[in-house]
C-alpha cells in the first residue's frame, strides 16, 4: 500500500480519465509496486500510465521515475505523510479538480473504495503540512486542496450511501439504516430521534433521563400561540404580495407575467 | 473575504461505530473517517519516536490498526495523552474563545524503525523558470517599482519640499 501514493495521487489528483482501462492499470500498478516495495523499500512515482493534462501536478508526467525518500528500511509507510520532494518548499502546487458525486456514481465499488483510502492518505498529508507549515510560521502552499479533498470525501460518502439505501430498501424494505422515533422535545416540535446505542437501559441511563422527550403543561398554551403566530404571518406575507400586484397591474396594465 | 464552511459533514461525521464490549467480535471498520495529522514533537523525542495528533474518539488499537494496514508501517508501543486547548483569550467582546482539544499520540516503532521530521520548507531559490508567467509577472513589478522611484539626484528628499 506504500506505493498506492503515486498512482493514488494521480487518481486524486486527474479527474479527468479517458477510459475505465487506465484505472485497472494503475490498479495494476498499484498492487505490483506494492508486492515490490516489501522487497526493495522504494517508492515509485509517476507509474500510472494516466495522460497528466497541463494543469494536473508536474510530478506525475513522467512515467516510470523512480524516486526513493529514503534508501533505508527505517521510514517506509510514514513517506505518505508529506508530499513529493520536489514539492517542498514550493509556494503553489497545481492540483486539479475535486471528485463530483456525478462523477463518482460511474466507478465501482472497488475504485471507490480504494479512492478513500488515497483521498483519506491526500488529506492526511495536507494536514500535516498545515500543521508544520503553522509551526515554521510560513504560508502552507495551496491551501485549497485541502477543501477540495474534503468536498471528494464527502461525495464518494454520499454515493455509497445511496447505493446502501438502493440495496438495502431491495433486499429488507428498510428505508434507514440507523432506527428512530418520531419523538416530540420540551418545546414542543414533533422531530425525528436516531436511536443511539448505549451499554445500559434506558432507565439506569440518568444522562437520557434528564432528556425529557415530552413538552410540560406550561409549555402547552405557548404551542397555540406559536401556531398563530406563524399563520398571522403567512397571511400577512400573501397579503402584502397580493397587494403588490395589484399595485403594478394598476401602474403597469399590460403587465402579464408576475415580477417574481 | 470568509471562507465557506462545509456544512454538508453530516454523513461522514454521523457514522457512528458500534460499542465494544468485552466478548463482542473484532469490529471492523470500512473507511474509515479519521484522519491524523504528523506534527513536529515540541520536546526531544527517541528517534524510534513518531508524533501524531489524532481525533479524540481514537484508541490506541484504533491507532496501531489504521497505521499497519493503511501505512503499512511497523507499529510497536502507542503513548496517548489528551491536550487541553486554552479558554483563557478573550476576543473583543470579553467572552473566552476556546482552542480545541486535541489527542496526542506517540508512536514507537517495531523493528528498530527510526523516524527523523523532515524540513518540508527548505530555502528554494526564488528565480523563476524562464518564459514562465511568474518570470515576466516579476519584471512588470521590478518595471513599476522603478518608474515610481524618484529622482535619484535629490538624495532623498521628498516632493514636499519645493525645488
Amino acid at each position: 500500500m506504500a506505493a498506492s501514493s503515486s498512482a493514488g495521487r494521480a487518481l486524486t489528483l486527474c479527474k479527468q480519465f479517458q477510459n475505465v482501462l487506465r484505472i485497472s492499470t494503475a490498479v495494476n500498478a498499484q498492487h505490483c509496486a506494492a508486492n515490490v516495495t516489501r522487497y526493495q523499500n522504494h517508492v515509485y512515482r509517476g507509474t500510472s500510465p494516466l495522460i497528466a493534462p497541463s494543469w494536473c501536478s508536474s510530478p506525475l508526467s513522467s512515467a516510470g521515475q523512480c524516486r526513493a525518500l529514503h534508501t533505508t528500511v527505517s521510514v517506509r509507510g510514514l513517506e505518505e505523510f508529506f508530499d513529493l520532494p520536489e514539492n517542498w518548499g514550493e509556494s503553489r502546487v497545481k492540483s486539479g479538480a475535486p471528485w463530483t458525486a456525478k462523477h463518482l456514481r460511474t466507478k465501482s465499488n472497488e475504485d471507490l473504495h480504494k479512492l478513500w483510502y488515497v483521498l483519506l492518505k491526500e488529506k492526511n498529508m495536507l494536514l500535516t503540512l498545515e500543521q508544520e507549515a503553522r509551526r515554521q510560521r510560513v504560508q502552507m502552499p495551496s491551501p485549497e486542496r485541502l477543501r477540495k479533498v474534503e468536498r471528494s470525501i464527502i461525495r464518494l460518502e454520499t454515493v455509497v450511501t445511496e447505493r446502501e439505501t438502493a440495496l438495502r430498501l431491495l433486499q429488507t424494505g428498510q428505508e434507514k439504516a440507523r432506527p428512530g422515533d418520531w419523538r416530540r422535545n420540551i418545546f414542543g416540535h414533533v422531530f425525528w430521534y436516531r436511536f443511539k446505542e448505549y451499554a445500559c437501559p434506558w432507565y439506569m441511563n440518568k444522562r437520557y433521563k434528564r432528556k425529557r422527550f415530552y413538552t410540560p403543561n406550561f409549555v402547552q398554551p405557548h404551542l397555540r400561540l406559536r401556531i398563530e403566530k406563524y399563520l398571522r404571518e403567512r397571511a400577512k406575507k400573501a397579503n402584502l404580495e397580493k397587494k403588490t400586484q395589484a399595485k403594478l397591474r394598476e401602474k403597469f396594465p399590460q403587465m402579464k407575467i408576475s415580477s417574481s | 473575504m470568509h471562507r465557506k464552511k462545509l456544512r454538508d459533514k453530516k454523513n461522514v461525521d454521523r457514522a457512528l461505530y458500534p460499542l465494544y464490549q468485552l466478548g463482542n467480535p473484532q469490529l471492523r471498520i470500512f473507511r474509515p473517517k479519521w484522519s491524523l495529522t504528523l506534527v513536529r514533537p515540541g520536546k526531544e523525542q527517541p528517534p524510534d519516536t513518531v508524533q501524531f495528533r489524532i481525533p479524540m474518539v481514537m484508541t490506541k488499537c484504533d491507532l496501531k490498526g489504521y497505521l499497519e494496514k493503511i501505512y503499512n508501517v511497523p507499529v510497536g508501543t502507542i503513548r496517548t495523552r489528551i491536550q487541553f486547548g486554552s479558554n483563557k483569550k478573550r476576543n473583543h467582546l470579553n467572552q473566552r474563545v476556546k482552542q480545541p482539544d486535541f489527542k496526542v499520540a506517540y508512536v514507537q516503532l517495531a523493528q528498530g524503525h527510526t523516524f527523523t521530521f523532515p524540513d518540508i520548507f527548505p530555502e528554494k531559490d526564488g528565480t523563476p523558470a524562464e518564459g514562465s508567467m511568474e518570470e515576466m509577472q516579476e519584471k512588470f513589478i521590478e518595471d513599476e517599482k522603478q518608474r515610481q522611484k524618484s529622482d535619484p539626484r535629490r538624495g532623498g528628499v521628498t516632493e514636499w519640499f519645493g525645488l
